[in-house]
């Protein structure tokens, strides 16, 4: 067992091979990622398919570095603080937050006409008005969201969660979470008003009055939430828990819940709700803008990823045709009935500058109330 | 207790050693002449990449940010002049919102850096005076274990046990002592569970190596005396080991402040924290660095006046009691 | 003390280390759980989530990626930080307190607030965001608990021996690696501890501050987005495993070391 003892000389010199090991090229070689074929992309875990990456960087020989971030905010630090040479090439931005993006000359207008698969794209996501800014197109839609009503089956009924009204009842008092910014936006549409606040871009009174309404009824009702939240997994966590049995949430999140079999559904209520859209972006100056191209082609290219990349998000496909490819019970939580469908209205972000220099304070007031 | 080495550097007997062969290299003695030639010249050579580090790394980055907190936008973007302004100060003093989130959270803090000194002072007395010392570093290994794991992680274990259909509810149902589960999570109460979760070590390591190194002899010579425990324990351990109370006491008051995913995930409607009033200026909105910047700020000068003051506190009672 | 509080005592500690443990033994049980999201009851198990994690690349890369900066930043911050200990002790010159103010700057800043303030300030050094940049500023971030705890330690220096030292003739030098740095040796091995700690646990500073690979907490972070699933609470049990094993080595290692120079 002498033999078995270290002494000090030995132990340094042994863990400096350790970290010598440690160093291999693999990590030094990323660090000069940018000359020859690279790719780099900032998104959202789930929002490449896996196989799809394996198949494009065997085909094009382009290697892919794929950094997973997890909100929106963050990527415009990071990107905010790269300009104007960003690493990035391809970022994901949900359509309403372009414009910050835009203004800030962080993004690149997309050329369609050098993506031959953009017609695979359901024109009420490519075609509409959201997507349009400044005349330019300024992302691939990829996957769409919903703000929705989510409950769980065994407290609550279909019928109850067809009206926002029930996240605020007695009966669901401390029992209930929302999300408070996109709160606001859907208490507005509620209350009859423009939740985009476009209607009001000439109207700053009445816009601070809307503010304040929706804000004075969040306050009232403040004894009686369970909590505010903000990420995907904090509501998952909230319904597994049985923290909450109703609640705000995107339908993601919701639809990874339903994919497990756990008794939880959502609904659009009749008042109706706001979406999104997930697009993918070339950022402005992007390094690597030809390889982006190449990538974002080929991701459209056909159905089948559409399904994939909805499977593998919990989110609504953008691509024609991806629900025949995905199963029964994928198709129910990541789709809506028809009716429900119709009262839905996307996220529009003109009128962002005046919506949250109101909204913002406003939630700061509710938190501190 | 100290390590002594078994020769003393001088020593002409044994084999020429390491440091033997190296003081005799004649490169070696030619600069180390020059640079320890005199006291003065000692000094200036080793206070030099201290100072340069620390004003490089360390106040670098603050600098940049109160230079940031003076700008009327940042990140620069096109169209928008960037001229320096004092409003994202004023913005704080003018509204009572970001009060309440502040103030809350210098209580809370205060609060909760004696709740875990108050935890932690029976267990790092227990590791440094009654476990052998060939076990100490064992015992206090056992206790950093749960630091190996992220925070997020950390906080989800705590989230599955606190919550309604958590294991306490369960254990407490399964015992027959309640019928519905207690609403445990998005409280006061299981933030604080969080966040002295993650603290408790920084205060357990000073509290541990103050103690450690008051010679047990002392407390016997007090009771040769005639003094009873809690005398002793007051006069005599207390008083020494508050060095490392003030340390412990700074470091979690300071982390308290500043914590961010504990509070996000842990609290409710009404424990909103400073900090998360802060990070909503750099993430959610992403556009109001300035004033992220000037919260910070102030944030932080509040933070090292409070923990300055106690310092000087600290500092006058051991003074007191050295006398 | 009394045996009674001596008692006391033993439970207070036992208690503690239950309420640090017991989450953690939570987390490993719902590594094993057939389900994607965490949580009671468990209705039925599994070994696949274990299994995944040692078959996923990634992970394992991350891991070792990790490591990697844990030890290179902490061995930085321990040679800085014991130079400014030893700078500061025992000596009295103009401007001493506020080298230590700003020494301890860096442990007292919000982390979010500290990693984009880095972040600003990387580009304006010229330095790249990735695997040295989240070295520099863990190690930026972990000198003040160096200084604090080899400070600590250099106050109880008897000053005798290095008297004597330099009596015989020695230099500066001599005496700092042959009579200091000994005796501050425990001192050091602590505070480096701490910091692979401080290190491997950082999410905000090396998400602003890394390139296209994740650290470990990035890595976890991201994957959160789809859940808080059984995977990740296998890599967190995996890796606490491997760090258990590797810090169990080094406290046996260096109890041995020991032995031997007492022999």
């Amino acid at each position: 067992m002498k033999d078995l003892v270290l002494n000090r000389r030995r132990l340094i010199a042994s863990a400096a091979a350790g970290a010598g090991l440690l160093a291999s090229p693999a990590y030094l070689r990323r660090a000069h990622a940018q000359t020859g074929g690279v790719l780099n992309i900032w998104t959202y875990n789930g929002f490449v398919p896996d196989d799809f990456l394996r198949q494009f960087q065997s085909d094009t020989g382009i290697r892919v570095n794929i950094r997973l971030v997890d909100d929106q905010g963050k990527q415009f630090n990071l990107l905010a603080a790269e300009a104007p040479n960003p690493t990035v090439d391809i970022l994901t931005v949900a359509g309403h937050r372009f414009l910050q993006f835009i203004d800030s000359d962080l993004l690149a207008p997309v050329d369609t006409d050098r993506l031959q698969n953009w017609g695979n794209i359901n024109p009420v996501f490519s075609e509409s008005d959201w997507a349009t800014i400044r005349d330019n197109k300024w992302g691939v839609p990829i996957l769409s969201g919903a703000e929705v009503l989510a409950y769980n089956t065994e407290f609550v009924t279909p019928e109850e969660a067809q009206t926002w009204d029930t996240l605020f009842a007695e009966k669901y008092s401390r029992r209930n979470a929302y999300i408070l910014q996109d709160m606001m936006s859907v208490l507005m549409l509620k209350m009859g008003y423009d939740g985009n606040m476009i209607a009001y871009q000439d109207d700053e009174a009445e816009a601070a009055r809307i503010v304040n309404e929706v804000r004075d009824f969040l306050i009232a009702h403040k004894p009686h939430v369970r909590n505010y939240y903000d990420g995907a997994a904090e509501i998952q966590q909230m319904f597994v828990n049985l923290d909450v049995e109703v609640a705000h949430a995107w339908n993601g999140p919701i639809a990874g819940l339903m994919n497990d079999g756990f008794p939880v559904a959502m609904a659009i209520p009749t008042e109706g709700t706001y979406g999104f859209v997930y697009t993918l972006n070339v950022a402005n100056n992007a390094p690597n803008a030809d390889n982006a191209y190449l990538f974002l082609d080929a991701l459209l290219s056909s159905p089948e990823i559409g399904a994939a990349l909805s499977r593998s998000s919990g989110f609504i496909s953008t691509y024609k045709d991806a629900a025949d490819h995905l199963s029964d019970l994928e198709r129910q939580s990541t789709s809506f009935p028809e009716e429900q469908l119709a009262r839905m209205q996307f996220f529009r972000a003109e009128a962002n500058d005046l919506k949250y220099s109101l909204v913002d304070p406003a939630v700061e007031q509710i938190k501190a109330a | 207790m100290p390590d002594l080495p078994p020769q003393s550097p001088a020593d002409p007997s044994g084999p020429p050693t390491f440091w033997g062969r190296l003081t005799a290299w004649s490169l070696y003695r030619a600069l180390t002449g020059l640079v320890f030639a005199s006291p003065r010249r000692q000094f200036w050579m080793l206070i030099l990449f201290p100072v340069i580090w620390v004003l490089v790394a360390h106040l670098g980055p603050i600098l940049q940010m109160m230079q940031v907190s003076f700008l009327s936008s940042y990140p620069p973007s096109a169209g928008k002049e960037v001229v320096l302004t004092t409003a994202n100060y004023s913005r704080f003093f003018g509204d009572s919102i970001f009060l309440v989130p502040f103030w809350r959270t210098m209580v809370f803090s205060v609060v909760l850096t004696l709740t875990t000194l108050v935890l932690m002072y029976p267990v790092a007395y227990f590791l440094a005076r009654h476990v052998r010392r060939d076990n100490q570093l064992l015992f206090l290994m056992l206790l950093l274990i749960p630091f190996w794991v992220g925070e997020i992680v950390r906080i989800y274990a705590v989230m599955i046990i606190l919550g309604n259909n958590g294991a306490l509810n369960l254990l407490l149902r399964w015992l027959g002592l309640i019928e519905r589960p207690i609403p445990f999570m998005y409280t006061n109460f299981s933030l604080s569970v969080g966040i002295v979760y993650l603290t408790a070590l920084y205060m357990l390591m000073p509290l541990y190596s103050a103690l450690e190194k008051i010679p047990a002899n002392y407390s016997e010579a007090a009771a040769d005396l005639g003094a009873g425990p809690w005398t002793r324990f007051f006069r005599v351990t207390l008083p020494l080991s508050l060095e490392g109370v003030g340390a412990g006491c700074t470091l979690v008051f300071l982390i308290a402040t500043g914590m961010y995913a504990t509070p996000v995930l842990l609290g409710g409607p009404n424990t909103t924290l400073f900090s998360q009033t802060i990070a909503g200026f750099f993430h959610v909105a992403g556009d109001q660095w300035p004033t992220g910047a000037a919260f910070s700020t102030i944030m932080l000068v509040t933070a090292l006046v409070v923990a300055g003051a106690f310092n000087r506190i600290i500092a006058l009672l051991s003074g007191r009691v050295a006398k | 003390m009394t045996r009674h509080t001596r008692i006391l005592m033993s439970c207070i500690y036992w208690a503690f280390a239950l309420y640090l443990l017991l989450p953690l033994a939570l987390m490993m049980l719902m590594g094993f759980k057939d389900a994607r999201f965490i949580g009671f009851p468990i209705t039925s198990w599994t070994l696949d989530w274990y299994i995944g994690v040692f078959a996923d690349r990634q992970v394992m890369f991350t891991f070792g990626y990790s490591t990697l900066i844990a030890i290179l930043s902490t061995a930085i911050a321990l040679v800085v930080g014991t130079w400014i200990a030893v700078t500061l002790t025992g000596r009295a010159f103009f401007g001493r307190a506020v080298i230590l103010g700003l020494t301890l700057l860096p442990a007292v800043i919000p982390g979010v607030i500290s990693a984009i303030a880095f972040r600003i300030y990387a580009r304006v050094l010229g330095i790249e965001p990735g695997m040295w940049a989240i070295i520099w500023s863990h190690a930026v971030h972990n000198v003040p608990f160096v200084v604090l705890v080899v400070m600590a330690r250099l106050s109880t220096l008897p000053r005798s021996q290095a008297e004597a030292a330099r009596d015989l003739g020695a230099d500066p030098l001599v005496v700092f690696f042959r009579i200091t740095m000994p005796y501050l040796t425990p001192a050091m091995i602590g505070a480096g501890v701490f910091c692979m700690l401080l290190s491997f646990d950082d999410f905000v500073r090396s998400y602003f501050l890394g390139g296209y690979d994740p650290t470990l907490p990035v890595l976890i972070f991201a994957k959160l987005r789809s859940g808080m699933s059984p995977e990740v609470n296998a890599i967190s049990t995996v890796v606490l495993v491997l760090t258990a094993v590797l810090g169990i080595w080094a406290e046996r290692s260096m109890r041995r070391i020991k032995k031997q120079a007492n022999r």
